[in-house]
């Protein structure tokens, strides 16, 4: 099987397990973000433009039971999901490091835009919400992407 | 392993690409913006097509949990509701003759239907539930949605099988609220944590003269048309603030925890079906002594 489709498959699946957890089983947020650890690891296989479109697809999968702050999430992934794919074209790496790294501050920055685009009305306050809450839920997807990633034998080395 | 290290930065082709990214990311901003209707419409296209099969599933987990129940606490249940039945007739009974002797009309009875709460659980559905019910069962936007112990929230939006409803913990929640004697009327929302485990009930608006005690009960004063008179919120925990001269706020304990409630009874019908505002219910002579928005029943009767 070839590296693209094993990514396609690891990046549907994660996405998958994620409403499977989140929707299925009414997890909350005893589930971590499994939807921005699949666009992070889909996103470095391709473009900037791809990138923007898989962040859209699944920020609206997202946004379809946010009634009062639809769009934030598509937003904060379609964001995310071009960053990502641009970091291609900057950072070359397949270290653990540089994954943990990737993973942490990936979910940090689509939390921090998804913070920002909700609205005053609904965001908590900056110190606790960005810094506590983020920061714990950041690292928490990343360990759980670092592990699947690992598991699903998806690490990459992006060369062009 | 290797060290990472910076690339080339853009190549001419990619130029293409990025352009194609601020478009896409353009579009999500019109998502962001585009009226409520239109974003109602997809994420209910959405929710009823390719996310259909995991609110089925939690709908089948949910009808599970709910038929694990042991028979004797349904008994229970049954008994502690056959008890109150028992009373609520003799109360009926004496209510009817003292409407009659106060020429008040007949007061309507609200309709509810029964349903179960879903959790999505994913980002930006704090405070936000699905219900099994829609308009197909007669559920309109702002039906209340109470759980035996008292008010959860209001629908937000309805589709064919299925709502969306909003608990109290949401920042836009209101209701028109009143301690259980008819006596001080305010209105409760809810007062952001610094965490949601924070958050807070609040009976806001209280006129400064008047002073409620810890464990006082609070309920829906019916005022303003979408919870009906007498459903309860919540009890006095203590004073939060007091504007000087002016008016006080209280915390309250709300009598229901959104999310331990599983499942919960939904008003039927559109908000003009529904009896709200009991002065429409009663007698010329009687609006005329109290003026609209006064009533002379107590909750419950």
């Amino acid at each position: 099987m070839s590296k693209a489709w094993r990514v396609s498959i690891v990046v549907v699946g994660l996405a998958v397990l994620h409403f499977l957890l989140h929707v299925g089983f009414g997890l909350g947020d005893v589930a971590p973000d499994l939807l921005t650890v699949a666009l992070l690891v889909g996103v470095r296989e391709v473009d900037v433009g791809w990138g923007a479109g898989i962040g859209l697809v699944l920020g609206l999968l997202e946004d379809a039971f946010a009634a009062l702050a639809f769009g934030a999430s598509t937003v904060a992934m379609t964001i995310v999901g071009a960053a990502g794919a641009r970091t291609r074209d900057l950072f070359v790496g397949d270290s653990l490091t540089f994954l943990a790294s990737y993973l942490f501050v990936g979910k940090w920055l689509r939390d921090l835009v998804y913070w920002i685009a909700v609205g005053e009305g609904l965001r908590q306050p900056f110190v606790e919400s960005m810094l506590i809450g983020s920061g714990l839920a950041a690292a928490y997807a990343t360990v759980v992407g670092v592990v699947a990633i690992a598991i699903s034998g998806s690490w990459w080395e992006t060369v062009r | 392993m290797s060290a990472y290290h910076m690339g080339e930065g853009l190549k001419p082709a990619g130029h293409r690409q990025t352009i194609t990214a601020l478009v896409i990311v353009g579009v999500a901003l019109v998502a962001l913006l585009a009226p409520p209707a239109q974003q109602q419409r997809l994420a209910s296209l959405l929710r009823n097509s390719v996310l259909r099969p995991f609110v089925t599933m939690q709908e089948g987990l949910a009808a599970a949990r709910l038929h694990s129940i042991s028979t004797k606490e349904f008994q229970a249940r049954l008994d502690a509701t056959v008890s109150a039945l028992a009373n609520y007739r003799t109360l009926a009974e004496e209510n009817r003759r003292l409407r009659q002797l106060l020429a008040l009309a007949v007061r309507l009875d609200t309709a509810y239907l029964p349903a179960s709460v879903l959790r999505p659980g994913t980002a930006g559905s704090e405070s936000m539930f699905l219900l099994d019910v829609g308009s197909d069962q007669g559920i309109s936007v702002n039906a209340p949605v109470i759980a035996s112990e008292g008010l959860i929230g209001v629908v937000r939006e309805v589709g064919a099988g299925m709502s969306i409803g909003m608990d109290w913990t949401h920042p836009d929640f209101r209701a028109s609220a009143m301690t259980v004697d008819g006596e001080i009327y305010g209105f409760v929302r809810v007062e952001r944590g610094l965490f949601r485990e924070g958050d807070r009930l609040l009976l806001d608006g209280v006129p400064f003269y008047n002073s409620l005690e810890p464990g006082m009960a609070v309920v829906t004063s019916g005022l303003g048309g979408v919870f009906p008179r007498g459903i309860a919120i919540g009890t006095v925990d203590q004073l939060a603030a007091e504007t000087v001269s002016w008016l006080r706020s209280y915390w309250l304990r709300p009598a229901v925890l959104p999310g331990t409630a599983t499942h919960v009874l939904v008003a039927v019908g559109s908000i003009s079906e529904r009896p709200t505002d009991l002065t429409e219910a009663m007698g010329d002579s009687t609006m005329r002594r109290n003026g609209p928005g006064d009533s002379l029943e107590g909750p419950g009767s």
